[in-house]
């Protein structure tokens, strides 16, 4: 494996829509070290979830693309081609939000583990069996009390947990959780989020979370991205984002945060973020941006190295 | 039997089971009742704020029903503003629950599509008997309240934002001056940015009009700031009640224990840092 299990260079993606193309992510680099937590924090429409299907290689038939982004090495984004051959599934693999809606109704779970292995590896009802056993257990399930289940015989964490085992059991090195833990009960993302943890150890994974939760993300990950409207802002190691944000976007997010037990004042910004069609030409954070300057109207700042791998893409800078 | 109870409390439940009636088998013939919540006390003061904290499946929303005088007790006593609601006929019943506002949880799906800013927000004012001008008045006085300028009045929801939808929620809980105002997940659909400024508008308006605020979640975190005093609900059935920090500081029962430990997610995370700056 490289020494970047993904890396995308200006990445863009957008969806056509009558006759124009709404692009939802902009000019995106960013990478993502093998064997390391990295999260992708964004708000809804922020393109998080599309940089996850970009990577994944799930974007959908109207999708649009630009740039380059590369997956263990392999170029599976240029310009407008994509090529996913030999990576979807085996190198890199996912776990969606809804658990519930992820696994096939239809199929017992021991069934699914074998529709996946067979269609990868030609593997035969007895291996694949082999297989899932083993990885429901790392997944912290009781593989005999599962596998002839149906999905809405297990609870919402016991449905996350064996759509976590069936993505591993393909072999991929690389995972990318879309929300995995966002319709769990505060209990229950405690346990998927230790389960990722020590996964992440046993298994050697490249972990790539996407979530809006800022506390997840820095329970969670050494390195952290944070995006907005569409562009990434910021990115650089957790806990110097988190304790020094340079972007005032992630300042607010920081500062907008309940804490449990630190009851400090909420600190409202006024606005929202703006829908992928109506941006300017300038900063996208522009209109809420507390401390903007005459030049962040116009241009779009660049990304640049600030700190130690700390990057930011704001003027004040 | 008298209606009146007790006037020192905006709500008091005493003993209350609730729950459904299911039907099932073929052609649905049986007929079975679950119960949802099991034996719930408790007293909610008037102007106070207070929260009722509980995950999936606690009871949140059949709790929220029984208190908005929507689902009959199968047994125990709810008293709205000194009232037994329940007691009374239904007719009698609306003119008691008429002052409670309610925010629901989705502003996404709560808003008729069809309908104008100005005819949803002055729905709880049909029945005032209030001529025209002085509608007008009370949607303007409600407009300021969440800080929304007067020309939304004529948009459809469709045309707002997701942080406008849930602020013409408020606005319609609150333009005829209710004495409670009960929120359900009153920022879940929203994002983080927008959320602190909901949360600050909710809190502004407890304090402007004087009403008691019980809002319903499972976001403990969230609940330090819209509530002072938290109901913890596990099942059915209170498992703590108290002033919120100091069950955020030493729980008792072991769900709000396990409850707590759940959002303090990291001595690697973000949680030390964020707490540490707070104490500044």
């Amino acid at each position: 494996m490289s020494a970047l299990a993904v890396e995308a260079k200006r990445l863009s993606v957008g969806y056509e829509e009558l006759d124009e193309v709404l692009w939802a992510v902009r000019r995106a680099t960013l990478g993502v070290r093998a064997g390391e937590a990295f999260c992708l924090v964004g708000e809804s429409g922020s393109g998080k979830s599309t940089v996850a299907s970009a990577i994944v290689g799930i974007l959908p038939p109207h999708a649009v693309t630009d740039g380059e982004l590369r997956v263990d090495g392999k170029l599976v984004v240029k310009g407008n081609e994509r090529s996913y051959e030999g990576v979807r599934g085996r190198v890199v693999t996912y776990v969606p939000q809804s658990p519930g809606a992820s696994l096939n109704p239809y199929l017992e779970i021991g069934d699914q583990f074998y529709h996946v292995l067979n269609s990868l590896y030609g593997l035969n009802r007895r291996e694949a069996l082999e297989k899932a056993r083993a990885y429901l257990g790392m997944a912290g399930l009781d593989p005999e009390a599962v596998l002839d289940r149906y999905p809405h015989e297990l609870s919402g964490g016991m449905q996350q947990r064996a759509a976590i085992a069936l993505a591993l059991s393909t072999g991929a090195k690389i995972l990318v959780a879309d929300e995995p833990t966002s319709s769990l009960d505060a209990h229950l993302r405690l346990q998927i989020v230790e389960l990722l943890r020590r996964l992440r150890a046993e298994a050697g994974l490249t972990l790539i979370f996407i979530t809006h939760d800022m506390l997840l993300a820095g329970a969670l990950s050494e390195r952290i991205a944070i995006m907005y409207a569409g562009s990434l802002v910021e990115q650089g190691p957790t806990g110097e984002v988190l304790r020094k944000p340079l972007h005032p976007y992630t300042s607010m997010l920081i500062e907008s945060v309940p804490v449990l037990g630190a009851k400090r004042p909420l600190k409202p910004y006024a606005g929202e973020p703006p829908n992928p069609g109506e941006l300017g030409g300038g900063c996208p954070f522009y209109d809420r941006c507390p401390s903007r300057l005459q030049v962040c109207a116009s241009e779009p700042p660049v990304m640049k190295e600030v700190g130690d791998s700390h990057y930011v893409a704001c003027w004040l800078y | 039997m008298s209606h009146a109870g007790s006037t020192d409390w905006a709500i008091e439940l005493r003993n209350v089971s609730a729950g459904y009636t299911v039907a099932e088998g073929f052609k649905a013939i049986r007929k079975r009742y679950v119960e949802v919540l099991h034996d719930v006390s408790f007293r909610v003061g008037r102007g106070e704020r207070v929260a009722v904290i509980g995950e999936s499946g606690s009871g949140k929303t059949t709790l929220l029903r029984v208190m908005l005088g929507l689902l009959q007790p199968l047994k125990g006593d709810v008293m709205v503003l000194g009232q037994r609601i329940y007691a009374m006929p239904s007719r009698e019943r609306w003119k008691i629950t008429s002052r409670i506002g309610y925010v629901p949880q989705d502003p996404f799906r709560s808003l008729n599509p069809r309908l104008r800013v100005a005819d949803i927000v002055a729905e709880p004012l049909t029945r005032l008997g209030l001529s025209e001008s002085e509608k007008l008045q009370r949607l303007r006085a409600a407009l300021r309240m969440v800080q929304l300028h007067e020309s939304v009045l004529e948009h459809y929801p469709s045309r707002l934002s997701g942080g406008m939808m849930q602020r013409v929620l408020i606005a319609r809980a609150v333009v005829h001056e209710p004495e409670i105002l009960l929120l359900d997940e009153p920022t879940s659909a929203l994002d983080v940015s927008t959320q602190a400024q909901v949360v600050n508008l909710l809190n502004s308006i407890q304090e402007r009009l004087g009403c008691t605020m019980v809002t319903v979640t499972h976001d403990l975190p969230l609940a330090q700031y819209l509530a002072d005093r938290a109901v913890i609900l596990y099942k059915g059935v209170v498992v703590e009640e108290g002033a919120l920090d100091e069950i955020v500081r030493n729980p008792k029962s072991e769900h709000a224990k396990l409850l707590i430990a759940s959002y303090a997610l990291g001595a690697s995370g973000v949680v030390s840092p964020l707490s540490s700056s707070a104490a500044k």
